[in-house]
């Protein structure tokens, strides 16, 4: 037996005008999951708390609640000293219970064909992954353009592209999608990491009805556009100044002793739009020891078309670049793009390793910058955070050079082809990344992916920069020190 | 499309605390009343729902409560050639010591292919072989692989499956909504009165009711049922008069979880051994070739269950309690893709049953007893079907993994196409009955004891004097303990609240019908083992039949073997 303190929401609409936390201590045995503790508080201290749960063993999905901000479900995970036990992100019914019907209603339903189509192995194993959900709704609760704007939500998704998957069923389900707002996800894979059941709602799903769309002709003009321009020019952006590649060497020697030896991705944003970050990356690294080879041939990754669906001409932009790493030789691959580096990892096959630069920068360790008088803020890149799994290491480099308040990670707005496609929905999600910078009263944001920083820039009044930026303004500040 | 109603302002009027009165006449009125959303619920409703008016009231969200979803290794169906539903008959009869009622065996079998049918027809994702027939794994005490699957989550799928096949018919539904009690008009069953999930009062009344409410293990201490396992259907029915069979029948399936404490009970899938898992105690011996040295791990369940219980009783067992259930012989992709659940259960629990085995113990998982039924569901009293879990007479005295979902699937499509075929008639609520609930609840509201207290000293009760092995005495001081229990002054701290005071007060009920009718069973038969009674007969060959309980009289009967 082991003793608990808890703090659990209480609401109830009939007496409440808002809701709140309340502290609970109780005795549960060892190896007691989150539900133990709600069925402890229940039966011993307060039976009018309200939860819902049944099964006991993570299949039927009926006690998702936020734990520590997280959706779990209650009777898999296993209960912590000092957590905080909150309803899901909907309209709450009372305490830990919220209203599922709207949810829950949105999802779509097999209609059966006139004349029966038997399904194959081959299209039995293809929906498999997409059947394994229990509705807990977590990913509801964690989907950021649901909060903004008309989306049916990852669900919706996944159930329109089991059914779409299904020769039995009668409906076109990928104009039902475009319908319900598949253009609108930011592909964040928030709903993902959160599934109780790994269900790859933004590969496996939404990625493939928008590549059934494009077949159908739906996908949207302004992402046609970006496509076309991938094709003519080997780039998702257009340039407005010289760029990266133009100006900077092929091998970028380090100051001193070579520590290490990366082939630089370098990706169209900090190629095109943004060189100088590029470049302080450059200065960072030969600081550290690390020599940066930077094939010239190298083109898009082909992120913004695997997100949108265009999937026709991307796998010669694979190949190409590839090909511009082995022909020299190299070994590991350094993104500093997030988007970049997720597409490398996730959606290529490559003979050789990729890592993100703050991999790369804490793996060879650097050489501690002053510290500037300033407080941070860090915006967790969607596709560093969770595309990448990566977490610490940004933080780790943030904390060596300024003092560092955190904030929630959730989505800017920007990705999914998303700030081109549905440019007031991404204003909307950058506006709330604004409200949450302001609310920490941080002087500066720093992120580690252009597509972030360059978004959020026009949602804060407070400079964004990339970690190596400020990176480089510590060595800077060091140097003029001594 | 199906609707979802929304009653609160209407029943608002109906019931409130303060003034603590009902108006029968503020009811509402449909052909079919279908009681529970599991399997056997939502296939009788999408049956009915073609003869007339149909409600579908669940307990839990619709579809999440039951067993149903929680079922894992699967559904019974004759699909090969090779295969027979004479077979299918005899493994089912052996299986359930002869205790099973013939005919509704017969159709059991007979009818399981063609609901399996249904389900594909209406979308389900079961697991197909290279030649794109519905896969099939051998199951527990049958001479064929007919046990059709989805992964391990063959419930789960069953369930999305009827789901969406109901939410595009004409089904009013009623979630998170709980029967307290029958409603009756004379001998003849005219709806029920319900609890919606703030405790305001529904009444319902209905041409025909379907109880499909499921089982009761969660009666025992340890157990595999969801929360909503409590018996509600047994205790209502029985209360309204209708006669149940061979409650002692309490099936414990060999494997289920024994730690986390808390998590003791869970279902360990007989999946696992149809894939080819196998069961070692300490000594590291495989001790089934003592017990049925032919069958081994795919002996039926009773007899893996006693010799799991066997070899723990006797000091074989593990520090927890359990005996090893062990697949890492197996090749890992096939654990990957064919017990996924199990492999994700496990790891939350800090097992990787990839590298090690796990510990496992019986856990109350059936009730193969239940309201009697006819072959088209009808109890013994006039409006009342039953299908699934609260029937008895399918499964005898021990039920065959696989025959579970099966029998949701045939008698909850029979109990719906009966009652939607039954006559339409004006009923009227006797304000009586109301007056005997009101006077209920308000006993609830001026009560002392919290109502999870008595469910405790109930499910450890039940366990230790009611469980695998059983006799006379300890069954008399069990029932003693449980009409105590049932005897408790409940309190309910809110109108939400005496929800639960009437599920203790059913769990109460449903363990009772269980200890009586063990009593009245003179001999070990299948899942019930009497360690003071001398077998002289085989089960083929007993002179005993069912047991039956109802509120006028109590028994059991004889065959010709004397």
């Amino acid at each position: 037996m082991k003793t608990l303190t808890v703090s659990v929401y209480r609401f109830d609409p009939i007496i409440d005008n808002s809701g709140r936390l309340e502290s609970y201590s109780v005795e549960v045995n060892d190896g007691a999951r989150i539900l133990h503790v709600l069925h402890n508080i229940h039966d011993y201290i307060d039976p009018t708390l309200s939860y819902r749960y049944c099964c006991g063993s993570g299949q039927c999905g009926s006690c998702a609640v936020r734990v520590n901000g997280e959706p779990v479900l209650a009777c898999m995970e296993e209960a912590q000293d000092n957590m905080v036990i909150e309803p899901l992100k909907l309209a709450v019914t009372k305490d830990l219970v919220v209203d599922l019907t709207e949810n829950l209603g949105a999802i779509a339903s097999l209609i059966p064909k006139a004349e029966f189509v038997m399904p194959t192995k081959e299209q039995i194993d293809r929906i498999k992954p997409l059947r394994s959900c229990i509705e807990c709704l977590c990913c509801v609760s964690v989907c950021p353009a649901m909060d903004v704007t008309k989306f049916f939500g990852p669900i919706a998704m996944r159930q329109e592209m089991r059914l779409s998957l299904d020769p039995r069923d009668a409906n076109d389900r990928v104009s039902e999608a475009v319908e319900e707002g598949l253009f609108t996800c930011t592909s964040c894979q928030a709903c993902w990491k959160v599934c109780p059941k790994d269900i790859e709602i933004p590969g496996k799903a939404i990625e493939k009805l928008r590549a059934l769309a494009n077949r159908k002709g739906l996908t949207l003009p302004r992402h046609q556009e970006v496509a076309a321009l991938i094709q003519s020019t080997g780039r998702s952006v257009t340039r407005s100044e010289p760029t990266f590649l133009e100006q900077v060497g092929d091998v970028i020697e380090p100051n001193g002793q070579v520590k290490g030896i990366v082939g630089f991705f370098v990706g169209c944003m900090y190629n095109m739009r943004l060189p100088k970050t590029a470049f302080d990356a450059i200065e960072v690294l030969r600081r550290n020891g690390i020599r940066v080879v930077i094939p010239k041939e190298q083109v898009c990754c082909g992120s913004p078309l695997i997100r949108t669906g265009q999937l026709a001409f991307l796998d010669s932009l694979k190949r190409r670049n590839i090909d511009a790493f082995v022909i020299r030789g190299i070994d590991t691959v350094m993104t500093m793009c997030a988007g970049c580096g997720s597409t490398l990892k996730n959606d290529y096959r490559t003979p050789f390793v990729l890592k993100d630069i703050s991999e790369i920068l804490t793996t060879y360790g650097i050489e501690p910058p002053a510290r500037l008088p300033i407080k941070a803020t860090y915006h967790d890149p969607c596709h560093l955070l969770r595309g990448q799994g990566i977490r610490d290491q940004p933080r780790s480099l943030v904390k060596m050079v300024v003092d560092l308040v955190e904030m929630p990670s959730i989505c800017c707005g920007s990705g999914g082809g998303v700030r081109s496609g549905n440019p007031d929905e991404a204003a909307a999600l950058g506006n709330r990344r604004g409200e949450e910078i302001k609310k920490t009263g941080a002087d500066i944001v720093i992120s580690s992916c252009p597509f972030c920083e360059f978004h959020i820039s026009e949602h804060t009044d407070r400079p964004v920069k990339n970690i190596t930026t400020v990176l480089l303004e510590g060595y800077k500040e060091k140097d003029k020190v001594s | 499309m199906a609707n979802s109603l929304v009653l609160c302002h209407l029943f608002m009027i109906l019931y409130t605390p303060q003034n603590n009165k009902m108006h029968a006449d503020d009811s509402l009125d449909y052909h079919v009343l279908v009681i529970g959303s599991g399997g056997a619920g939502v296939r009788a409703a999408i049956e009915a729902s073609a003869y007339g008016d149909v409600i579908l009231v669940s307990k839990t969200i619709l579809g999440k409560g039951g067993c149903t979803p929680m079922a894992e290794g699967g559904y019974n169906a004759v699909l090969r050639e090779q295969d027979s539903c004479g077979i299918h008959f005899e493994d089912t009869m052996k299986g359930g010591a002869y205790l099973n009622d013939t005919e509704l065996v017969r159709i059991l079998v007979a009818e399981s292919p063609q609901r399996m049918d249904d389900l594909i027809r209406w979308g389900a994702v079961f697991d197909f072989t290279e030649a794109n027939e519905v896969a099939q794994r051998p199951f527990g005490g049958q001479r064929f692989p007919r046990t059709c699957y989805a992964g391990d989550r063959t419930g789960h799928e069953i369930m999305t499956t009827l789901l969406e096949r109901l939410e595009s018919l004409s089904v009013d539904t009623l979630a998170e909504t709980t029967v307290i009690d029958l409603l009756k008009e004379g001998d003849r069953v005219i709806g029920a009165l319900a609890f919606d999930d703030s405790g305001e009062v529904v009444l319902i009344k209905a041409d025909s009711t379907i109880l499909a409410t499921g089982g009761g293990t969660r009666v025992f201490d340890i157990s595999t049922n969801s929360a909503s396992g409590t018996g509600d259907g047994f205790a209502s029915g029985y209360r309204a008069g209708a006669e149940l069979i061979d409650m002692e029948m309490i099936q414990f399936h060999p494997t289920g979880a024994v730690y986390p404490t808390d998590a003791r009970g869970r279902l360990v899938t007989e999946a696992v051994r149809g894939e080819g898992g196998i069961l070692t105690n300490t000594l590291g011996e495989r001790f089934m070739k003592q017990y049925d040295p032919e069958r081994m791990e795919l002996s039926t369940r009773d007899v893996v269950a006693r010799a799991i219980a066997t070899e723990i009783l006797n000091g074989r067992g593990t520090e927890n309690g359990g005996i090893y259930l062990d697949v890492t012989h197996l090749p890992r992709k096939q654990i990957e893709t064919q017990l996924p659940v199990m492999l994700e259960q496990f790891l939350k629990f800090g097992v990787d049953i990839r590298k090690e085995p796990m510990e496992v113990g019986p856990t109350a998982h059936h009730v193969m007893g239940g309201l009697r039924i006819s072959p088209w569901c009808q109890t013994t009293l006039l409006g009342l079907f039953a299908c699934g879990e609260v029937a008895g007479g399918v499964h005898g005295a021990n039920r065959l993994g696989g025959n579970a979902l099966a029998d949701t699937q045939v008698f909850g499509k029979r109990a719906g196409e009966a009652a939607g075929r039954s006559e339409k008639r004006i009923k009227k609520i006797d304000s009586k009955q109301i007056k005997i609930q009101e006077e209920r609840f308000s006993r609830f509201y001026d009560g002392k004891v919290n109502p999870p207290i008595i469910t405790k000293q109930l499910q450890k009760a039940m366990w230790d004097g009611a469980g695998i092995f059983r006799n006379a005495t300890d069954l008399q001081a069990t029932l003693a303990k449980v009409m105590q229990l049932s005897e408790s002054n409940l309190r309910a701290i809110s109108q939400r609240n005496l929800l639960e005071c009437c599920t203790v007060q059913n769990m109460c009920l449903t363990a009772s019908l269980i200890c009586k009718s063990a009593l009245l069973r003179p001999e070990s038969r299948g899942a019930h083992v009497r360690t003071d009674v001398c077998l002289s007969h085989d089960a083929q060959h007993s002179p005993f039949s069912h047991t039956y309980v109802s509120r006028n009289r109590q028994g059991i009967e004889r065959t010709a073997f004397v």
